[in-house]
């Protein structure tokens, strides 16, 4: 193998694929990068097995092949070369890289022992624009539960197609994340895969402009790889059932309350601050047409909130996590907010006020009780 | 010294005397007027308690067996019994809650009891009636003493032991601690007493006296603590219960167990009992880990924090079961044990989208 390239072009692909690298590998294969040339590019791969990244950059090949080299090394290196030409040689043990007046060599390992990439026939593949699925991935994956104690699944983002329609599903057991988009074209048959938090979170670090294919592969269909632009991300999906998360969306909701985003947001994060050491709760109570925000505690003090707010139904006052809700507003992007309620222990629903966005975009968060 | 009808707030410390030795001589008759200790079996045991009659011989709590046995020829070894003690201690400490109005627990044998408001003669005739009512319930004496502080209270109730009722009037305090050495003073040790003997100062009265630079000098920003404590001086209150920071249920077993298995059903089974304890308490807990001592005795374990608290048998064992199998058992298992702590009040809860115990 040898190719010309830039070296910050090189730096940039195995500074972002290294991020898999996990350092306490005990596969001495896995602490190294893959480099391939090929077809006038260069790709550049990392995997923990969970989670393989590749990015390709553009490249003068004198010599297609590939070796594998250490990835710490390799993108300490890198970091520090100036913006010149890099020329790299490689062997099954030798790494040669030459830029400006240096020169360097690095101890390789064979190529042919690096992990493939999953292979296999498509069970299934999607195209999407980049952006909306950057849009949906965002406004979902912070529900996702973070306790790996409670299990991979609630860990993992939903992904639900069904002919032009995807919808992505984000949940740890208090509130839901659900967020429906359009395919750039109908799928052939249904799926439902669950994708790990972080694969979801490269996929749309990696996606810019365009579109994204995605596809199913692996001897157990349980591989799904996201292809844009020069970036490859391929994902193990988890294996396990997915709540019915449909079950718990109420059909119903008979009290309403539309607010600015901007004011319930300001509020909340203040009186959030009074709120941290009893499980940040905050209450709500709406009467008239306004909604009185409050918390308290023995050692902080006391908050109270007052915003003017469109609303129908009887009264009521409910109790969330400040937390949950500031997240979920965090992510609404439409200047106003829709509440809407059944009863002070009962599922809430937020989304954008814009009938459209609400089509799209929907958070279910569940009260706490005293 | 203010009048004997005059009412102010009193502590009253109480000291089951000699505790683990009396409950074996009252349990049998052969071992009542001999000199015995209680303590364990192993070649390293020290003694946990030495009868009055063991301590003319320089026996000491805390001494290594082997020298006790050296002191004393005829010395008797008693096993310690420690449900037999729990039993005891509840009978016990439920007299002093008939008593007062807070008991705050230091160990099985020990409390302080918060007597209120009243006046000397009344809280006398308390303690008569207390440790009347502990000797006919469980036939052992407590020395107590009352004071208005609670260092002073301590300090009177082991002046009178075995046995004693020992009243240091408030007003008093000052002159009652003066004569005695200064490492009866709380937060002096060995240490800092060679050190007060080097300036001369003997006597909590000498601490008492000494300027502010000097105190100083010796105590750095504690100083003037020392100074109030040695003039009977000490605003804490008797606390009921402390706090509490973490619940551990924890098993050593007979044989060493190897099979994870096994060892994830005992981990259920602890976490059902501490879910039976967070829910009696009405507390929840955000970290759940577990600890395991392994053969050779080298302790590892694992803990993990979760976003929402739990007090459910069936999360508690899902988080435990988690550390466990995240920990690298090496050797055979000779401990293990489950814990829960950054507890919470119960009082709020996230209720759950998928039922209580969603997963």
């Amino acid at each position: 193998m040898k190719f010309t390239c830039n070296a910050k072009d090189m730096a940039a692909a195995v500074t972002t694929a290294s991020k898999v690298v996990n350092v306490h590998t005990t596969v001495p294969i896995l602490n190294n990068v893959l480099v391939a040339a090929r077809n006038g590019r260069v790709s550049v791969r990392a995997t923990d097995l969970e989670l393989t990244l590749e990015n390709a950059i553009g490249a003068e090949v004198q010599e297609e092949g590939s070796c594998t080299v250490p990835a710490r090394l390799f993108s300490g290196y890198l970091a520090n070369l100036p913006a010149a030409k890099l020329q790299m040689q490689g062997t099954a043990s030798r790494a040669t890289l030459k830029c400006e007046r240096s020169n360097y060599e690095f101890f390789t390992l064979p190529a042919e022992e690096y992990p493939p990439l999953p292979e296999g026939s498509s069970s299934g593949q999607f195209r999407v624009a980049a952006k909306t699925f950057r849009d949906a991935a965002n406004g979902v994956t912070f529900a996702a539960s973070s306790e790996e104690a409670r299990g991979a699944v609630l860990m993992g983002t939903l992904l639900e197609l069904d002919g032009t329609q995807a919808t992505l599903v984000a949940t740890d057991g208090y509130r839901l994340a659900r967020y429906r988009l359009e395919l750039a074209e109908p799928v052939s048959a249904p799926m439902k895969l669950v994708v790990p938090a972080r694969g979801l979170g490269e996929v749309v670090r990696a996606a810019s402009d365009g579109q994204i294919e995605a596809t199913v592969v692996g001897g157990q269909a349980n591989q799904l790889v996201f292809n844009t632009g020069d970036a490859k991300v391929s994902a193990r999906l988890v294996d396990g059932q997915y709540p019915n998360y449909q079950q718990v969306i109420p059909k119903e909701f008979d009290k309403k309350v539309v607010a600015s985003t901007a004011q319930l947001l300001a509020a909340l994060r203040r009186a959030g601050v009074v709120a941290g050491d009893r499980a940040s709760m905050v209450k709500l109570a709406m009467d008239g047409t306004s909604l009185v925000i409050t918390a308290s505690s023995d050692t902080a003090g006391n908050a109270y909130e007052e915003i003017d707010v469109e609303r129908s139904g009887d009264p009521l006052t409910i109790a969330f996590n400040a937390k949950f809700l500031v997240e979920i507003l965090n992510h609404i992007e439409f200047e106003t907010v829709t509440l809407e309620f059944v009863g002070a222990l009962n599922p809430a629903a937020i989304h954008p006020s814009d009938a459209k966005a609400a089509e799209r975009q929907l958070y279910i968060l569940m009260p706490l009780r005293q | 010294m203010v009048g004997a009808d005059f009412h102010t707030h009193m502590i009253l410390h109480a000291d089951l005397d000699a505790f683990y030795a009396s409950v074996a001589q009252r349990d049998d008759p052969a071992l009542r007027g001999k000199p015995l200790v209680v303590a364990g079996s192993s070649r390293r045991a020290v003694v946990l308690t030495a009868s009055y009659e063991a301590r003319p011989f320089g026996i000491r709590s805390a001494m290594p067996l082997y020298q006790a046995r050296e002191r004393c020829a005829q010395l008797l070894v008693v096993p310690p019994d420690f449900t037999k003690y729990k039993e005891t201690s509840t009978a016990v400490f439920k007299i002093f809650h008939d008593f007062a109005r807070a008991v705050e627990g230091l160990s099985l044998d020990e409390a302080f009891l918060d007597l209120g408001d009243t006046s000397v003669d009344e809280a006398l005739d308390k303690a008569h009636a207390m440790k009347k009512a502990v000797r006919e319930a469980t036939e052992l004496s407590i020395s107590v003493g009352i004071a208005a502080t609670k260092m002073v209270a301590k300090i009177a109730s082991d002046d009178g032991k075995p046995d004693g009722c020992t009243v240091v009037p408030p007003g008093t305090e000052a002159t009652y601690l003066a004569p005695k050495p200064v490492r009866r003073l709380w937060g002096i040790g060995p240490k800092t007493e060679q050190r007060l003997l080097g300036y001369g100062i003997e006597t909590i009265g000498q601490l008492a006296q000494l300027p502010g630079d000097r105190l100083h000098a010796l105590f750095g920003r504690f100083g003037e603590d020392i100074r109030d404590l040695a003039r009977g001086i000490d605003p804490r209150p008797v606390i009921e219960e402390w706090e509490t920071r973490s619940i551990s249920s924890e098993e050593t077993f007979e044989h060493d167990v190897s099979d994870i298995a096994e060892l994830d059903r005992i981990v259920h089974a602890q976490s059902a009992e501490l879910a039976e304890r967070l829910q009696r308490k009405q507390l929840r807990a955000y970290t759940v880990g577990i600890k395991i001592k392994l053969a050779d005795r080298q302790i590892c374990g694992r803990q993990t924090s979760l976003r929402e608290p739990v007090d459910n048998a069936p999360a508690i064992a899902r988080a435990a079961s988690y550390c466990l199998h995240k920990t690298s058992i090496t050797q055979p298992v000779r401990l293990i044990g489950v814990r829960v702590s950054k507890l919470a009040p119960h009082d709020i809860r996230q209720t759950s989208l998928f039922g209580a115990h969603a997963s």
